[in-house]
């Protein structure tokens, strides 16, 4: 297996006519299981578009993505609801924790969705709080939650499916430079002990320091890499 | 792990604050169709009590309870020969006043006030110290027979033949009480309930001799007028026939002192014996008019009762579609409330299912407990209205199955609104 996800000429566009964007242009990128990859690029250059469509949220108008050996969009249709749950994990700008859920419940509920439940989702849900250092918070409700708390719980629970991916869009933006690097040494830990493959969208330069690639994107196109 | 009730737990106040919402808009719902039930209930109640098969009334009259019909008393006797008859119970029953000082409540005053802002000429300065009419329905019957009181809650029936009357409990009066009716006072020896007329005057049952007194007896003084006036009359018409004079005026006086007629013969069939077949024979022979108990009863509910009963029913439409549409609308906006989170649980993978179980489950039981709630509301109000208010538990299950209809309906659109938004609410920007 060399790579954990992959995007062949990818093509997005919006709307047709007058008000037709074309948001993506022929991108391509492969990721390594336990990369940590950048995507940057200047606001409206398709960042996001580019995420959700290796989310398998948003289907590309042209391209394909393959995703631990699966190729896709490629004629029939699989189960994108079940491929989210099983390989892929999301990390979001907000932690965007369930606000119902404590922080473990939060943590449980990926875990449930793959029929993991019980003893063994508790521990597991246990050790990641331990990994993130918010053990002693787990009983808590996202709203009793700091922000760099709520964000290493939303990194907990993006990891307890042990995905394959991670995507990640701009997660240290609603943090200060200092809790913004943490979050992306932890990132860097994660893909080296844990050989998940890591994509995160910046427009920070400063959060680039530790990452094995990074994309430039413009106008939808790859203009640089690195 | 159960997403709805952990949703619900957390966000309790929301939750349950908007199921409390719809509960009262359920009470309302339950009333308005507990007032309707109550007005044919009170329309009905006398007749269905009396357990007749047939009302014998004045040919050309709808019977006692819409129209004054009056039949020679003794007509009963000749009723109750006829093949087929098991009984034939002698009825009278007109209306009644005892004016009492007013005691004003504080319904009664809300209620003047409201009037008197929109039609201020029409109250009179003052009212609160004008004496209170209080209307009811004497009912005369023959003790033993059917057309008395069909339950005593206190006190007892009626056993002396005179003198003595059973009250329904809405009169006020109590067991003891005296009052005088027409010439004479009468002691309360019974109360009975749930005994109203079609307008819901309470009724006042008392024997036959006695409730022809009360309601067909005039003053004395008039009566003794009349007497000479009829008296005079005829003596003149028989001017030329002398021999005629005393014979014509001790008719005449009779006539005007004859209180012995009845408004309606309450007839009971024998087992097996054809109501129509009986109903002719009386018509054929009397001039008389015949109805069964039910068209008895439907003559009030499509009768003097017709425009009420619309009127409410045009009134429980509209509540019933303002009531939707807000419950509807409640449901829809807790459900958008989530659009965030179901887009997160969309992004994490869960299965459709599970996220439309999830609202379906909030949604469902915010209306189960919401009609439980209306209906507990609903039955604890009722003694308090004025009127009969009678909702049933039947009412209820309607009134569950419409608003399970109506929450599915209003959280399914909410959902697939939800389902159709874009990851990139949550996911970046
Ligand atoms: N549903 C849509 N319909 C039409 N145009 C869209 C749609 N979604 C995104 N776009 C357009 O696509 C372009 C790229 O958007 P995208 O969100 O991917 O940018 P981004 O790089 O994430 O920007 P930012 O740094 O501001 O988050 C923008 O010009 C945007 O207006
Ligand atoms: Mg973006």
């Amino acid at each position: 297996m060399e790579y954990a996800i992959e995007a062949q000429y990818l093509s997005k566009t919006y709307g047709e006519g007058r008000t037709r964007v074309e948001v993506l242009k022929d991108v391509s990128l492969a990721v390594r299981p336990g990369e940590l990859f950048a995507i940057m690029g200047p606001s409206g250059s398709g960042k996001t578009t580019l995420l959700t469509i290796l989310g398998l949220v948003t289907e590309p108008t042209h391209g394909r993505v393959i995703l631990d050996e699966e190729n896709i969009y490629n004629g029939r249709r699989p189960d994108l609801q079940c491929l989210r749950r099983e390989k892929l994990g999301f990390i979001f700008q907000l932690a965007n924790l369930i606000p119902f859920l404590t922080a473990r419940e939060n943590i449980l509920l990926p875990l449930e969705l793959i029929g993991i439940t019980g003893k063994e989702a508790r521990s597991r849900a246990t050790e990641l709080l331990k990994y993130l250092e918010v053990a002693d918070r787990a009983d808590h409700h996202p709203e009793q939650l700091s922000g760099g708390e709520k964000q290493r719980v939303a990194i907990a629970r993006a990891l307890a499916n042990e995905p394959k991916v991670i995507l990640a869009d701009e997660p240290t933006a609603s943090l200060d430079t200092e809790r913004g690097l943490s979050v992306m040494r932890l990132l860097r830990k994660l893909s080296n002990e844990k050989r998940t493959a890591i994509l995160v969208v910046t427009h920070d330069t400063r959060m680039i320091t530790e990452v094995d690639q990074v994309i430039h994107l413009q106008d939808g196109r790859i203009v640089d890499t690195g | 792990m159960n997403l709805a009730f952990k949703d619900i737990r957390y966000n309790r106040l929301k939750f349950f604050g908007s199921t409390l919402g719809v509960g009262l808009l359920l009470m309302v719902m339950l009333t308005i169709g507990g007032i309707i039930r109550g007005i044919i209930l009170d329309s009905a109640t006398i007749i269905e009590e009396t357990g007749a098969n047939l009302w014998v009334v004045e040919k050309g009259t709808l019977g006692p309870f819409v129209e004054i019909s009056r039949i020679p008393q003794d007509y009963y006797h000749a009723i109750q020969a006829l093949e087929g008859v098991a009984e034939a119970s002698p009825l009278v029953m007109a209306w009644e006043h005892i004016t009492r000082p007013m005691i004003p409540t504080p319904l009664m005053k809300f209620m003047y006030m409201n009037t008197v802002l929109g039609t201020k000429t029409m109250v009179e300065p003052g009212w609160l110290d004008m004496p209170m009419d209080q209307r009811f329905v004497v009912i005369g019957y023959k003790p033993g027979h059917i057309g008395g009181p069909p339950i005593i809650i206190s006190g007892r029936g009626i056993e002396a033949s005179r003198y003595e009357i059973v009250a329904d409990v809405k009169t006020g009066l109590h067991v003891g009480e005296r009052l005088r009716l027409g010439n004479f006072d009468y002691t309360v020896v019974g109360l009975t309930r749930n005994m109203v007329g079609f307008n819901a005057d309470p009724v006042i049952y008392a024997s036959l001799n006695d409730a022809q007194d009360i309601l067909f007896q005039r003053d004395p003084d008039l009566l003794r007028n009349e007497r000479v006036r009829v008296e005079s009359r005829v003596l003149g018409a028989a001017t030329g026939a002398p021999r005629l004079a005393a014979p014509l005026s001790e008719r005449a006086r009779s006539l005007a002192e004859n209180v012995r007629f009845l408004n309606a013969v309450a007839v009971k069939l024998q087992p097996g014996a054809s109501p129509g077949e009986v109903a002719d024979a009386i018509t054929r022979w009397k001039h008389l008019e015949v109805y069964s108990a039910a068209r008895q009863v439907n003559l009030q509910l499509m009768g003097s009762n017709r425009l009420i009963l619309l009127q409410l029913s045009v009134f429980r439409l509209i509540l019933l579609v303002i009531s939707g549409v807000i419950i509807g609308f409640i449901i829809y906006t807790l459900t958008l409330d989530k659009i965030k989170e179901i887009a997160v649980l969309k992004l994490l993978g869960m299965q459709n299912w599970r996220i439309y179980r999830m609202i379906l489950e909030q949604a469902l039981l915010m209306g189960v407990l919401g009609t439980l709630i209306g209906a507990l509301l609903e039955f604890a109000m009722e003694p308090y209205f004025p009127r009969r208010v009678e909702a049933t538990w039947g009412d209820v299950v309607q009134m569950l199955a419409a608003i399970i209809i109506v929450a599915t309906l209003a959280s399914l659109l909410a959902i697939r609104r939800a389902m159709k938004v874009d990851a990139r609410m949550v996911l970046g920007t």
